[in-house]
């Protein structure tokens, strides 16, 4: 490699976060938009309208670090959301790693006092699959004593009217769909899970056993467009991505990656070409 | 020579967790939940053995003067640290202020920005796969690119049409390709399982 490539190499990972952090702070550009057309997140606010009056809503807590950052403004959206509606909230983790970011949202939620009667750590339950399992059996509620941990110890799963599943690289949608709606009876479930998981997830919401999902930025921005949050403002994001940051990352790849694409096509090309004539 | 134990318990514990799977028996499935919370207790042993196995194997590479002297300090320092915060006394274990500011300020960024680092050298990995890969590698690449093209966040008619032409494309092409591989993944497990259950091919328990 010549020493003026080693050096491109070298300054290339620097000017793409000058150029990301340029396209960050720049305001909104017209020609742009993340939300998409919103089917997915019409289908998650049909399904959140379709719950009862003050609903319990068990969420499964296990986003993984890698690809949290991107859900993480619609995680928040979601539960202002819920929260708005009266909903109250058990959480419960079964990855280390999703603990850890379940500590960190439930501290953050402490520290912008929403209502601490409608959220309720069910804590950390080791194994994975066979945890979900067991939650199909019995909610650990531990030594909670408030309103909402009495009915959970009293009625179990069979007391939850949705889980709403945070999805990771570990345990996500299909794990519950799996080990826990087979054992309980018509438990909705709804779930937000990182982009790379779509594909094994679209079938289970055609079929229905997932109610909704958001599994895509575009989706994610949809909703958050359209949710209503009311006085929980302070809940959100205070500066979830806006389509040009992510536009600039697209556009890098693209370019770095045709780029390679095309000189080996091209050069694959000239040597068919010179055998053929030799 | 087969010992015959193990598969025996694998048969037990998994026809009773099958069985309470389709019937409906209180007694059964309270056995099926002794099962499951033994599984679940062994899973956090396990957790706890793969921990107390990379302290003790970092402070043998010290001890030693093997590896990377500082990443091993790190390691140790960052178990102790978090030891320390959640256990030592009045402290309220993983709800603990500190923990929290140890998880929130520490090691959520650290995580976060290691798998943004992804971002470079994913594109570096796939740039390299396609110089040295042959014709796969060019098919690979070629759909990341072109996937990457239409879910770009565009507006108006175009973008319309980049996103009905996106849903198809993760729906149809790609989502057949997945769910062949998890049907795939799916009904090597079952005979697998089924083969274990049954005592049939190698034993695993030599």
């Amino acid at each position: 490699m010549s020493d003026r490539r080693r050096l491109a190499a070298r300054i290339a990972p620097l000017a793409l976060l000058v150029l990301l952090g340029a396209a960050w702070v720049v305001p909104a550009v017209p020609g742009l938009e993340l939300g998409g057309r919103g089917d997915d997140a019409r289908g998650w606010a049909t399904a959140l309208d379709a719950l009862p009056p003050e609903p319990i809503v068990l969420v499964g807590f296990d986003p993984d670090l890698g690809t949290y950052a991107e859900v993480r403004p619609t995680v928040r959206t979601l539960i202002a959301d819920l929260l708005n509606r009266g909903s109250r909230l058990a959480f419960v983790s079964v990855t280390p790693e999703g603990r850890a970011l379940l500590i960190a949202e439930l501290d953050r939620l402490a520290r912008a006092e929403a209502n601490p009667t409608r959220v309720l750590d069910l804590g950390y339950l080791p194994g994975a699959e066979a945890a979900l399992v067991s939650l199909a059996h019995e909610l650990p509620v531990g030594e909670g004593t408030g309103s909402l941990a009495r009915q959970l110890a009293a009625g179990g799963i069979g007391a939850v009217d949705a889980a709403v599943i945070i999805g990771g690289n570990d345990i996500g949608p299909r794990s519950w769909v799996e080990q826990v709606a087979t054992r309980t009876d018509e438990l909705p479930l709804l779930a937000v899970a990182p982009t790379i998981l779509l594909p094994e997830l679209q079938p289970y919401l055609e079929s229905g056993q997932l109610v909704a999902l958001l599994a895509t930025p575009a989706a994610g921005a949809a909703f958050r467009d359209g949710a209503d949050v009311g006085a929980l403002e302070r809940l959100l994001e205070i500066a979830p991505p806006g389509p040009l940051p992510i536009l600039v990352g697209m556009i890098v790849a693209i370019l770095v990656l045709a780029q390679a694409w095309v000189g080996q096509l091209t050069s694959a090309v000239r040597r068919m070409m010179a055998r053929d004539q030799s | 020579m087969r010992r015959p134990t193990l598969t025996a318990l694998i048969v037990v514990v998994g026809l009773v967790l099958l069985a309470d799977y389709l019937i409906v028996n209180e007694a059964l499935g309270q056995l099926a939940g002794v099962f499951v919370d033994a599984a679940i207790l062994v899973a956090a042993g396990a957790a706890l053995a793969a921990v107390t196995s990379l302290a003790l194997r970092r402070a043998n590479d010290l001890r030693h003067r093997r590896g990377d002297p500082v990443s091993a300090l790190l390691v140790l320092g960052g178990m102790a640290a978090m030891l320390i915060a959640g256990l030592r006394p009045d402290a309220t274990g993983p709800t603990d202020a500190a923990v929290g500011w140890l998880l929130t300020a520490l090691l959520i960024p650290i995580g976060a920005t290691l798998f943004g680092l992804l971002f470079i050298t994913t594109l570096g990995a796939a740039r390299r796969s396609i110089q040295f890969g042959g014709r796969e590698a060019l098919v690979l690449v070629g759909v990341a690119i072109v996937t990457l093209i239409l879910l770009l966040p565009l507006d108006g008619g175009a973008g319309s049409w980049l996103a009905d032409a996106a849903a198809w494309w993760l729906a149809v092409p790609i989502g057949a390709v997945f769910r062949g591989i998890l049907i795939g993944v799916a009904i090597l497990t079952a005979v697998v399982a089924a083969r274990m259950l049954l005592g049939v091919g190698p034993s695993t328990d030599e």
